[in-house]
């Protein structure tokens, strides 16, 4: 059996429910709001680390700011994942399930370990919670960020397995027929690419910096040189981090096999025009922090956008050496069940107006005040919600009549 | 196939069940917790009592560290788990559902961005919009629960789904209801649990004794309702699956829910005892080992439904194996046993010795140990040391005499209620018998 024969008859059986165009939109774009979360995270670990090593008071007001960005962005990195998740098992289950069984041990080993990340998160926010104390302890900062840049190498390595079908089989089948089991393939790291998905961490977390000085500048009770210092701070970070992340997009290319031609792609030229301009622009602004915030930051989440574009074509570029495209994957159109998301996903959308809204008005009044909300936007939120159960659990109970299983 | 992933001692079955266990606790608290706290908080609103509010800082708390922790990192956990360890089970769901699984992130999104919102804006914004935010996590994780029950009702009854193929066939089916009703009481319960221990830990006297009634109130009621709907649920279970349970035929399974009944018993004695008549017996100790108490009922219970689902892991449609069971003319989906007996189950296998001699003896078993794998190897321990069911001393209980006793068990492997039958041709059986046999412990 070749491997062409394998990964397509690997597909799913019951088909797509719907067209795979519209997953892999879903797949890149929910991706690239996970890995900026991702990168925040990462960034910011490191980033309070330093800061607190450095021991000045700004550096360490900043660090326990960050704190709570560590285990706040780490639960949203989390959430933000389990989409594209998701969404990979649908149009690349083929390689999916093929590269995650293969290394199932690491697979399951990430799990611990970003647990245990999570928790070294929460020890350090926890531990140096409180303003008043001047010190603050780095120890679960730098267990955290150990563990975070593990659990970075398993899902790099798991990724990189995928793109490596013609491989597969002589990692578990030996020459004398026996074939193992244990679930402990670890193969196909590239520093490149890995180092082109950290190094922008940099970035992002300088990106978010500069918002959140521009975001608290007229709440009065924040010191402007605070402010100015964190500011400026960001826009130096994400200057440099971004110079760099080109640097190592460089590398990456060059460990891409020339077949591909991928220096031609469009997805991968626009990437790479969008991050140079991008840089540039910071570069301009590092003594404008606050107000080239929101540019900034908007450039930065289109030049990461276009980025994994580039990374979903360069994925096809290796599948289809396998014969595989996703573009024929047999489609057995649900319609009803992908109107339930499409709808679900625009009422999600308007619900989150009012967390959104309560988060911004919150944070823009002094401590020890408090803001008020037009109580309607929480009404119509909460109401969206249990519109949407009483439609549902309807059509639920319709459904079950009909085919006579409620009673 | 997908590459077979083993696991010493068990079976990759007992890790998803270890993980799923897990993850139940915490799940169920996220479900259920905010009805009780915006309660509280409602309560503290209309009475003016701002020490109430303690209690729903530390909660909340105790909610983000716990449940979206472990929770959140579980419940994926889950899904690792049931790739590595049954992956075209899991694909075959994820095809079918994939719509009901991305509906459900959307409530994720919520959920995360109000019960964040709400633990950092208590007193910091108005307290009819932050009131309002509780009833907002408390609607999403709830309508999560929602979601996911009928995916897990879909696996144990696929109902008219293979007929139709129709998502909300096989969403809304005989178990759906149900179950969706005992998750839902059993969440209160949980969620009393948890209240009853924060509660016990306040510092005001008269608070801590209210709250910890307050919340075993709730969980009485909540397990009180949850007798009557697990009743049903059972009740509801498709004909097959009370078969392996009232027929003896898998008398674990009434061993797991006589566990499960026990540990109701005891935390339903446990919230009328020290919650309700003498509060001041809660405490964080007792707590905990209630905790642990529930943990091995809930385990209990879910292994339950998952042993009834035998041969199936997605009822009706795929066996415990991964092979496919029937025609879903629907999605244009064919059974697999006839494919495999007629042309071959290791022709059709990719990760396989490329070199397969029936006359080569060690060749056949190398042959024959993949087949096993792959066909028994989800439900069956394999490994020297395995614990789960290991093959090598059951089939000794049936005294082989030699290769050909076991082929013919093999034949017959399909009359048991809860083994799929074995599909293969002539070689795969010859090669799995050869295998088998070999590794028989000998007495
Ligand atoms: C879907 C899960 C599943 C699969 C797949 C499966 N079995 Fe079983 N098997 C069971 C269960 C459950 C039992 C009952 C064990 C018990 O009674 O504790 C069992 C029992 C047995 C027994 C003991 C029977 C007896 O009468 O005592 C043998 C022998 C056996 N299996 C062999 C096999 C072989 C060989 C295969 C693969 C060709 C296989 N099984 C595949 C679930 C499975």
């Amino acid at each position: 059996m070749d491997i062409a024969t394998y990964v397509n008859s690997m597909r799913d059986p019951a088909g797509l429910p719907f067209y795979p165009i519209v997953f892999q939109f879903l797949l890149v774009l929910t991706f690239a709001l996970h890995i900026i979360m991702v990168n925040l995270v990462v960034g910011s670990t490191f980033l309070a680390i330093w800061e607190i090593w450095k021991r000045d008071s700004f550096g360490l007001r900043l660090s326990k700011a960050l704190g709570r960005v560590i285990t706040v962005g780490m639960s949203i990195a989390i959430v933000l994942g389990v989409a594209p998740l998701l969404f990979v098992q649908v149009i690349y289950d083929p390689f999916w399930y093929t590269a995650t069984t293969l290394s199932a041990f690491w697979a399951l080993l990430f799990l611990v370990v970003i647990t245990l990340a999570f928790y070294a998160g929460y020890g350090f926010y926890l531990g140096n919670r409180r303003a008043e104390v001047d010190t603050a302890k780095t120890g679960w900062a730098l267990v955290a960020a150990g563990l975070l840049l593990f659990t970075a190498l398993f899902i790099h390595m798991l990724s990189m397995e995928q793109l490596m079908p013609q491989h597969w089989k002589e990692w578990i089948v030996s020459a004398n027929g026996a074939v193992s089991y244990s679930g402990g393939e670890f193969h196909g790291v590239e520093f490149g690419r890995l180092l082109h998905i950290l190094i922008p961490s940099f970035a992002v977390t300088g990106v978010f910096l500069m918002l959140y000085a521009a975001y608290f500048k007229d709440r009065g009770d924040y010191d402007p040189e605070y402010l100015e210092y964190v500011g400026q701070k960001g826009a130096w970070m994400a200057f440099w981090a971004s110079a760099l992340a080109i640097g190592a997009g460089f590398w990456w290319l060059g460990l891409i096999p020339q077949e591909f031609h991928f220096a031609r792609n469009p997805f991968f030229l626009a990437g790479a025009i969008l991050g140079v301009a991008t840089t540039a622009y910071i570069g301009a602004s590092v003594y404008r922090p606050q107000e080239r915030a929101i540019p900034s930051a908007l450039l930065m989440f289109l030049t990461v956008f276009v980025m994994c574009c580039a990374r979903e074509a360069l994925r096809m570029k290796h599948m289809s050496q396998a014969g595989y495209s996703i573009y024929n994957y047999p489609v057995n159109a649900d319609w009803p069940s992908t109107i339930l998301f499409f709808a679900t996903f625009i009422m999600g959308l308007f619900v989150l107006y009012f967390p959104a809204v309560a988060a911004f008005e919150a944070g823009k009044v002094r401590s020890g005040q408090i803001a008020t909300l037009d109580p309607s936007i929480g009404r119509k939120a909460v109401s969206a919600m249990i519109a949407w159960f009483v439609i549902v659990a309807g059509l639920g109970i319709i459904v079950s009549l009909k085919n006579g299983v409620l009673f | 196939m997908y590459p077979f992933w083993e696991v010493p001692f068990f079976t990759s079955g007992m890790v998803i069940a270890l993980i799923a266990t897990f993850h139940i606790l915490p799940c169920h608290l996220a479900t259920g917790a905010f009805w009780f706290t915006v309660f509280v908080e409602r309560k503290a609103y209309k009475e003016n009592r701002p020490e109430l509010l303690e209690f729903i800082k530390k909660y909340t708390l105790l909610i983000l560290i716990f449940c979206f922790v472990i929770g959140s990192l579980s419940g994926v956990g889950i899904w690792y788990a049931a790739t590595v360890a049954s992956p075209r089970g899991i694909s075959g769901l994820i095809h079918n559902y994939v719509w009901g699984w991305a509906t459900e992130w959307v409530f994720f999104i919520i959920e995360i961005a109000s019960i964040y919102v709400y633990y950092y804006t208590l007193g910091k914004i108005d307290p009819k919009s932050h009131l309002m935010m509780g009833w907002l996590y408390a609607w999403a994780a709830w309508i999560s629960m929602i979601i996911i029950t009928g995916i897990l009702a879909f696996m144990l009854s696929s109902g008219k789904w293979v007929e139709t193929g129709g998502f909300f066939d096989g969403f809304f089916n005989q178990t759906y209801w149900p179950q969706l009703l005992t998750r839902t009481a059993l969440m209160f319960c949980i969620a009393g649990v948890y209240a009853a221990i924060v509660a016990s830990t306040l510092r005001n006297k008269a608070v801590r004794k209210e709250l910890v009634r307050a919340a075993g109130l709730w969980g009485v009621l909540g397990m009180l309702a949850g007798l009557a709907f697990t009743a049903w649920y059972l009740h509801r279970l498709p004909a097959h699956a009370k078969e392996l349970w009232l027929d003896q035929s898998l008398p674990y399974l009434g061993h797991l829910l006589n566990v499960a009944g026990i540990s109701y018993a005891i935390v339903l004695l446990w919230f009328v005892v020290c919650c309700l008549i003498r509060p001041k017996l809660a405490g964080p100790v007792s707590g905990i080992i209630i905790l642990i108490v529930l943990f091995l009922g809930i385990g209990a219970g879910e292994g339950f439904r998952e042993g009834a689902r035998r041969p199936y892991i997605i009822d009706q449609y795929m066996y415990g194996n991964q092979i496919v069971a029937r025609d879903i003319p629907a999605k244009h989906i064919k059974a697999e046993v006839p494919k495999f007996n007629k042309e071959g189950f290791l022709s059709h296998l990719f990760f396989r010795p490329d070199k397969i001699n029936p006359d080569n003896k060690n060749q056949l078993i190398r042959a024959g140990s993949v087949v096993v794998h792959y066909q028994c190897g989800n439900c069956h321990a394999l490994d020297r040391f395995g614990k789960m069911r290991p093959l090598k001393r059951l089939l000794a209980n049936l005294e082989p005499e030699s290769p050909e006793d076991i082929e013919g068990f093999l034949d017959s492997l399909g009359d048991y209620p809860y083994m799929p039958p074995f599909a293969g041709n002539e070689l795969d059986r010859k090669a799995a018998s050869e295998y088998l046999f070999s590794v028989v412990v000998r007495r």
